[in-house]
């Protein structure tokens, strides 16, 4: 499987129409600082669809790879800040205005004096206001961090690989991908091997 | 990058200070000069209340850093941490100074030999305070057999040694493990710091009852000691840092104290003192201001009247919308100027706060006025002596006696834990 070329390879081989489409090209190191130092190369090769795969995180990884911070913590802030808005208007609406709006159905809002405080009484209603802020800054953590990544999904084609499934162990990885703009498969591969990868292989999709 | 870490220069012009010695001698009998000439000139002050309470404040301000500091240990003792240890010394040489700080409640030994501690405590001269509010008096008389002078000052007695014991445990076995570099301090200080932690929660809670809550005997509320513990990590972790930053400005430590253990000192900074802060603060209001009992109330109304109005907006922004915001992007927590920033605001802050629990007094005729609106306008010229002369004296010889005694013991026991088995997980540390 090692020894690929456009034209030996079992994908393609003579005429004959591949069965399975191509996902990219998979090189395994036995340590930690070979895969960060062919990261380092990978990335100053300008590949962009591509990652690497280990069994614990790597510290100074993100920076060989070049992956900038995320920008999460800003679009979770702006999600807390719309729950504390929501909470106030919430409580606003429906415990001090008289006033109807449609949301589905048609609501109104009953004006309602509980113990003598004012119709909008801040203290009352800032548990509530903290409660939805938390709500949807854990919701949209979550739920941003799933869509950045791609999931949720139901298989990857590394997965369906028998080499790959060390990669929970004592493996590591790095997979360029075929739809990069760069990627060729024989240059590729080579490009892979001079890195330094104790296997190269092609990974069907 | 773990494989290109640069070489740690552990040579002692790095991890000793010797040469803060003769400052850190310098300001302290400096600081205690202050003291001693602010007390004897405060006996005589006309206002001795005033005095009285303001020397608490300020000597609870000290107290209260050094008392988070020794709660850091004990935390990090408690979860086995690793990323602390480079820090851990000038945690330490912060804690110590409990083993001296009980001098400062020898004043009100003193007031209590004279038979005058109620020039602070109203509780003290249940007679005196009939005259002035015979409900108050009913109601503080039910609660003599624990607020009573000689329980009281037996109690101070408590926490004050239970401190001297924790901090002298705590820095001792530290110290004496950089001599032999024997795994067994470790494994002591661990088995400990449980116990210690339930030491430290108790005494401090019951501190905070006695020396403040106390003030306003007829008012009570359950949520005061966490208020007073919330305090200690507020002061005690903002000094943490600025020890380190000032420490590292002076040339010490070179490469050992990174961007990354200042970025953990500064979430920790934001999560207790400042958010936890406003949820313990917010929810003793709330609850108050729901119940809406005229005896609880009080406490928030005294906080309402004249300049200490004011004084509530400014800590409401200071100790927490403001710091809220500055502190809790990361590049404020990494970057060394905006955490200094950040961490001399957030002490100002802590005293400030003990400004507003200690200072006010309730006025014992608010009964006599049917709406908040009468009082708030009778009340209107109340000062709240925040430029009162004891209250910067005092500040400050007791800020010279905490740095000048925490720079001494640097430079005798040395800055880095430099046997601790954790200490090469410490320098390698990365936040992810």
């Amino acid at each position: 499987m090692t020894t690929l070329s456009p034209t030996t390879s079992p994908l393609i081989q003579g005429n004959q129409i591949p069965r399975k489409r191509l996902y990219g090209i998979m090189a395994e190191f036995h340590d930690p600082a070979a895969l960060m130092a062919a990261a380092d190369k990978v990335r100053l090769a300008g590949f962009r669809w591509w990652d690497c795969h280990t069994p614990f995180p790597v510290h100074g990884l993100d920076q060989a790879m070049g992956i900038k911070r995320t920008i999460l913590p800003v679009l979770v802030f702006g999600a807390g800040l719309t729950g504390t808005t929501i909470g106030f208007c919430l409580q606003a609406f429906t415990n001090a205005a008289s006033f109807s709006i449609w949301a589905l159905v048609w609501v109104t809002g009953y004006p309602f004096l509980i113990s003598g405080k004012p119709l909008i009484s801040l203290p009352a209603f800032i548990p509530v206001m903290f409660e939805l802020a938390i709500l949807l800054s854990a919701l949209s953590a979550v739920g941003i961090m799933f869509l950045f990544n791609g999931l949720p999904r139901w298989n990857h084609p590394l997965l369906s690989n028998k080499r790959f499934l060390r990669v929970t162990d004592d493996r590591f990885f790095i997979v360029i991908e075929s739809r990069d703009p760069r990627f060729f498969a024989s240059r590729t591969e080579q490009f892979l091997k001079d890195l330094g990868a104790k296997t190269v292989e092609m990974v069907e999709a | 990058m773990s494989e290109s870490a640069p070489a740690i220069n552990f040579s002692p012009s790095n991890i000793r200070g010797d040469a803060l010695s003769t400052p850190g001698t310098a300001l302290r009998i400096l600081g205690f000069a202050i003291l001693v000439i602010a007390f004897v000139m405060g006996m005589r002050a006309q206002d001795q209340g005033l005095f009285l309470r303001t020397w608490m404040q300020a000597w609870l301000f000290v107290t209260t850093i050094s008392l988070g500091a020794l709660f850091f240990l004990i935390v990090h003792h408690i979860t086995h941490a690793g990323w602390s240890v480079v820090v851990r010394r000038p945690a330490e040489a912060i804690a110590a100074n409990l083993q001296w700080l009980w001098i400062g409640f020898l004043p009100f030994v003193f007031y209590w030999w004279k038979g005058e501690l109620d020039f602070i405590f109203p509780w003290a001269n249940l007679d005196a305070l009939k005259q002035i509010s015979a409900a108050e008096a009913e109601l503080v008389a039910k609660k003599s057999a624990f607020l009573n002078d000689k329980f009281f000052m037996i109690r101070a007695g408590v926490y004050l040694v239970t401190w001297v014991v924790l901090a002298r445990f705590f820095v001792g076995n530290s110290v004496a493990q950089d001599s032999d570099g024997s795994m067994t301090h470790t494994k002591k200080l661990e088995k400990w710091a449980g116990p210690a932690a339930i030491l430290f929660g108790l005494t401090t809670s019951f501190a905070a009852f006695d020396w403040i809550m106390s003030l306003n005997p007829a008012w009570f509320s359950t949520m005061f000691g966490v208020y007073f513990f919330v305090g200690c990590c507020t002061g005690g972790f903002a000094y943490i840092g600025i020890v380190c930053l000032r420490l590292q400005a002076l040339g010490y430590l070179k490469g050992i104290i990174t961007t990354e253990h200042y970025q953990d000192i500064g979430k920790l900074l934001f999560a207790f003192g400042v958010v936890f802060w406003a949820y313990i603060a917010f929810s003793q209001y709330m609850l108050i201001w729901y119940g809406n009992i005229p005896e609880e109330t009080a406490w928030f109304l005294a906080r309402q009247i004249g300049e200490w109005r004011w004084v509530s907006v400014v800590l409401l922004f200071g100790h927490f919308i403001l710091p809220f915001l500055f502190l809790i992007s990361r590049w404020t927590k990494r970057w060394r100027g905006t955490l200094l920033f950040a961490c001399v605001w957030m002490v100002a802050a802590q005293w400030f706060d003990l400004f507003y629990l200690i200072q006010p007094k309730i006025p014992h005729d608010i009964g006599v006025y049917d709406t908040y609106e009468q009082i708030l306008a009778h009340y209107s010229n109340e000062s709240a002596h925040f430029f009162s002369p004891w209250n910067w004296v005092l500040l400050v010889g007791f800020m010279l006696m905490l740095t000048g005694s925490t720079m001494r013991r640097l430079s005798s026991m040395g800055l880095l834990c430099i046997k601790d088995p954790r200490l090469n997980e410490s320098l390698r540390f990365e936040n992810m």
